[in-house]
C-alpha cells in the first residue's frame, strides 16, 4: 500500500471526525504558531538592530553618568555620581587624541509655540558642535548650529522637518521666532526628512546649543558625550584615553571603579543578544510544551481511533494487510493530523507576525526557515506520538480484532 | 490437492488451563469442491475456519494450501496468503462503513499492490457479478443486508482467491435473503471456485455437496450430500 492510499484513508478519517480532529490539533496549532511568531519577531528585530548598529557606526562610544545599567540597585548607586558637564566634553575634546569628534548631547521633550500654534511632544535636543555627524542630520534650509552658537549660549535652533511643517505650513521657517519653554529661539535651519524608525518619527525634534540647553533646562543636569574615533581600531585606545581624562578630572584613586559610564555599540549588541536569546529560549520552551501536550493529545486520540477501529483493522488484516500496512496507515493518519495542525499554526503565526508588524512599531519578518521548521516540527510530533498507537494497531491479532465488538 | 490437513492440533492457553480446540484433524479438499463445515459451538469449527483462513497457525500438525506449509509462516507471509488465496465472507459483513461499495471491494487489491485503474475495473466486474453494478457508489448504510453481503462476496472474489471461506454468511439475514446469498455461492461454485461454508444451520449446509461435521475438536463425519449430489450432478 502506498503513501497516497494511506493519506486518502487518513483524510477520510479526519473528515469523519471534524470537530474532534480540530480539538485534537489545538496544541499543535498553538505550538507551531508561537514558534513561527517568535522566530518572525526575533528575525525582524535582528534585522532592525543590525541596521541600527551599522547606522550608529561601530566607531562611536558614549560617555554618560550611568553607563549600561540593568538593575535597580545599580541605578540608585549611579544616581549619586557627579553629573557629566559640557566642561567634561571640552576636556575630552582637548585630550582624547584618537577622537575625530566629541559631541555633547542632552534632551527633553517639550511643547513648541509659534504665535498661536504649537506642536506637542517635540524632542528638544541640546547638542554640541558636530552633532549633525553623530545624529546624521543633513541641512535642507539655512545652516547647522556651530561652535559660536554654543560658546555664546545663543537662542538659536535647527528644526526637524515635521516640526517646521507643522508650525510654518507653506512659509519659510528661517528667521522665525519660536518659543520653547520660557525662551524665544530663532530658527536658523531645517533638516531633511529621515522618516520613521520603529514607528517613531525621526523628524520631530528641535536642536539648540548644549550650553543654551544647560543654562535654561537645568533639570537635565547630566549630559552624555558622543565620541567618534578616527576609525574602529582606535576605539579601545580612545576609550582608555577618555577614561583616564575623566578619572583625572574626578580624582579617582587607582583601583577604585569609574563613577561614569562608557557604552559602545558592542555593549548594546551584547545586551540585545542576551535579551533575544532569553526571549527565544522562553518561547521555544513554551512552544515545546504546547507541542508535547499537542502530541500527547494526538496520541490519545489515535489510541481512541485504534480502539474504535479494531474491527476495521481486523478486516484489513483478513484481506491481506501486513503489519507494516497498518502501521503506515495509522502513522500517516497521525502525521496528517499533526501536519494539518502545523499548517494552520503556520498560517496563524505568520498572520500574527504580519498583524503585529503592521499595527505596532515592532518589525516582523517572515522567513522560510520558520515555515520549514513548523512543518518539520509538526510532522515529527505526528510521527513520534503516532508511533505507539500505530504499533498497537499493527500488532493486533486478526482473530481478536475481527471478534471485537 | 488444494488443501491437505494432517493431524492438526490447536491448543489455547486459557489461564493455567490448556484448551484443545483442535485435536488431530485430517482433511483434504480439492479444487472446486463445495464444503460445509458444521458443528455445535465449542466443536472446534471456528478454530478450523481460522486455520483454513490463515488467520491462525496450528500448534502442531500440517496444513498445506497449494503446497505452502502454513504452519511455518510469519505474520506477513500469512497476510500475503490471505490476500492471494482466501476470500472471506463474514456473518456481520465487515464492510468499511466510511467507504462506498466499490472501495470496499477494491481493498484486497490495494493490499495486493494492484494499480488504481486496474483495481477499479476488477472491482466493478466483481460487483456486476453479484448484481450490484448499479450500487457501486453506495455506502454500506445505504444498502440492505443482502446487498451488503453481496458486496462482501464481491470483495471475497475480486482477487481471484483459491478458496471462498464463508463464516455463517446468512446468520444476520432473513430466510429469503439468506436463500439469495446461498444461490450466489452456488453460482460462484459453478464458475469453478472452491467454496467452504462454516455454519451450524443444516438448511445452509444442504447447499454444499460435502458436509464435514465437527465435535470436540475432531471430525465426526465427512459425508457427500447425496440429495444435492443427485440434483446437481456434482460430487
Amino acid at each position: 500500500m502506498n503513501l497516497r492510499e494511506s493519506t486518502g484513508i487518513a483524510l477520510t478519517a479526519i473528515r469523519a471526525n471534524k470537530l474532534r480532529s480540530f480539538l485534537t490539533l489545538l496544541g499543535t496549532i498553538i505550538g507551531v504558531a508561537s514558534v513561527i511568531a517568535v522566530i518572525s519577531f526575533v528575525e525582524g528585530l535582528n534585522r532592525f538592530v543590525a541596521d541600527k548598529l551599522i547606522d550608529a557606526g561601530s566607531n562611536v562610544f558614549v560617555v554618560d553618568k550611568y553607563g549600561f545599567i540593568t538593575s535597580n540597585e545599580a541605578w540608585e548607586q549611579a544616581q549619586k555620581r557627579p553629573d557629566i558637564t559640557p566642561e567634561d566634553a571640552d576636556a575630552l575634546r582637548a585630550g582624547v587624541q584618537h577622537a575625530k569628534m566629541v559631541v555633547a548631547h542632552s534632551s527633553t521633550v517639550e511643547r513648541i509655540h509659534y504665535r498661536a500654534k504649537h506642536v506637542d511632544g517635540v524632542n528638544v535636543r541640546g547638542d554640541g558642535p558636530g552633532y549633525e555627524v553623530i545624529a546624521d542630520y543633513t541641512i535642507a534650509e539655512g545652516r547647522h548650529l556651530g561652535e559660536l552658537d554654543d560658546q555664546h549660549r545663543q537662542l538659536a535652533c535647527v528644526l526637524g522637518p515635521e516640526v517646521a511643517d507643522d508650525l510654518f505650513p507653506g512659509a519659510d521657517p528661517i528667521g522665525k521666532q519660536i518659543r520653547i519653554g520660557e525662551q524665544t529661539y530663532r530658527v536658523v535651519g531645517v533638516t531633511k526628512a529621515k522618516g520613521k524608525m520603529l514607528g517613531q518619527s525621526q523628524d520631530r525634534f528641535a536642536v539648540i546649543p548644549i550650553r543654551t540647553f544647560q543654562k535654561y533646562k537645568a533639570e537635565r543636569g547630566s549630559i552624555e558625550i558622543n565620541i567618534k574615533t578616527l576609525d574602529q581600531a582606535a576605539l579601545p585606545v580612545a576609550i582608555q584615553e577618555a577614561r583616564n581624562i575623566l578619572r583625572g578630572r574626578r580624582h579617582i584613586a587607582p583601583g577604585k571603579p569609574d563613577n561614569f559610564g562608557i557604552t559602545t555599540a558592542d555593549t548594546w549588541l551584547e545586551f540585545y543578544r542576551t535579551l533575544t536569546g532569553g526571549i527565544f529560549v522562553v518561547m521555544i520552551g513554551v512552544a515545546s510544551i504546547a507541542l508535547v501536550v499537542g502530541g500527547i493529545v494526538i496520541m490519545n486520540i489515535m489510541l481512541v481511533s485504534v480502539t474504535e477501529r479494531t474491527r476495521e483493522i481486523g478486516v484489513r488484516k483478513a484481506l491481506g494487510a501486513r503489519r507494516r500496512d497498518i502501521l503506515t496507515q495509522f502513522l500517516v493518519e497521525a502525521t496528517t493530523l499533526s501536519l494539518a495542525g502545523g499548517l494552520i499554526g503556520i498560517l496563524l503565526g505568520v498572520g500574527l507576525a504580519l498583524i503585529v508588524g503592521a499595527i505596532s512599531p515592532l518589525p516582523a519578518g517572515v522567513n522560510g526557515f520558520a515555515i520549514v521548521l513548523g512543518i518539520a516540527m509538526s510532522s515529527l510530533v505526528g510521527i513520534f506520538f503516532g508511533s505507539y498507537p500505530a504499533f498497537l494497531a499493527a500488532k493486533l491479532d486478526p482473530i481478536e480484532a475481527l471478534r471485537y465488538e | 490437492m488444494l488443501i491437505a490437513i494432517r493431524d492438526l492440533h490447536r491448543i489455547y492457553q486459557v489461564g493455567t488451563e490448556e484448551v484443545h480446540a483442535l485435536n488431530g484433524v485430517d482433511l483434504d479438499i480439492a479444487t472446486n469442491e463445495y464444503v460445509a463445515i458444521m458443528g455445535p459451538s465449542g466443536s472446534g469449527k471456528s478454530t478450523l475456519m481460522n486455520l483454513l483462513g490463515c488467520l491462525d497457525t496450528p500448534t502442531s500438525g500440517s496444513y498445506r494450501l497449494k503446497d505452502h506449509e502454513i504452519g511455518s509462516m510469519s505474520d506477513d507471509e500469512l497476510a500475503r496468503i490471505r490476500n492471494q488465496e482466501i476470500g472471506f465472507v463474514f456473518q456481520t459483513f465487515n464492510l468499511l462503513a466510511r467507504a462506498d461499495a466499490i472501495h470496499n471491494v477494491e481493498l484486497p487489491l490495494v493490499y495486493a499492490g494492484v494499480k488504481h485503474e486496474e483495481r477499479r475495473k476488477r472491482a466493478r466486474e466483481a460487483l456486476e457479478l453479484v448484481g450490484l453494478g448499479d450500487r457501486m457508489k453506495h455506502k454500506p448504510n445505504e444498502l440492505s443486508g443482502g446487498q451488503r453481503q453481496r458486496v462482501a462476496i464481491a470483495r471475497a472474489l475480486v482477487n481471484r482467491p483459491s478458496i471462498i471461506l464463508a463464516d455463517e454468511p446468512t446468520g444476520n439475514l432473513d430466510t429469503t435473503t439468506g436463500e439469495e446469498i446461498m444461490s450466489a455461492f452456488e453460482r460462484i461454485w459453478q464458475q469453478g471456485n472452491t467454496v467452504i461454508v462454516v455454519t451450524h444451520e443444516p438448511d445452509i449446509a444442504q447447499h454444499a455437496n460435502r458436509v464435514v461435521r465437527m465435535r470436540d475438536g475432531k471430525i465426526e463425519s465427512d459425508t457427500v450430500n447425496e440429495r444435492r449430489a443427485a440434483r446437481t450432478g456434482h460430487a
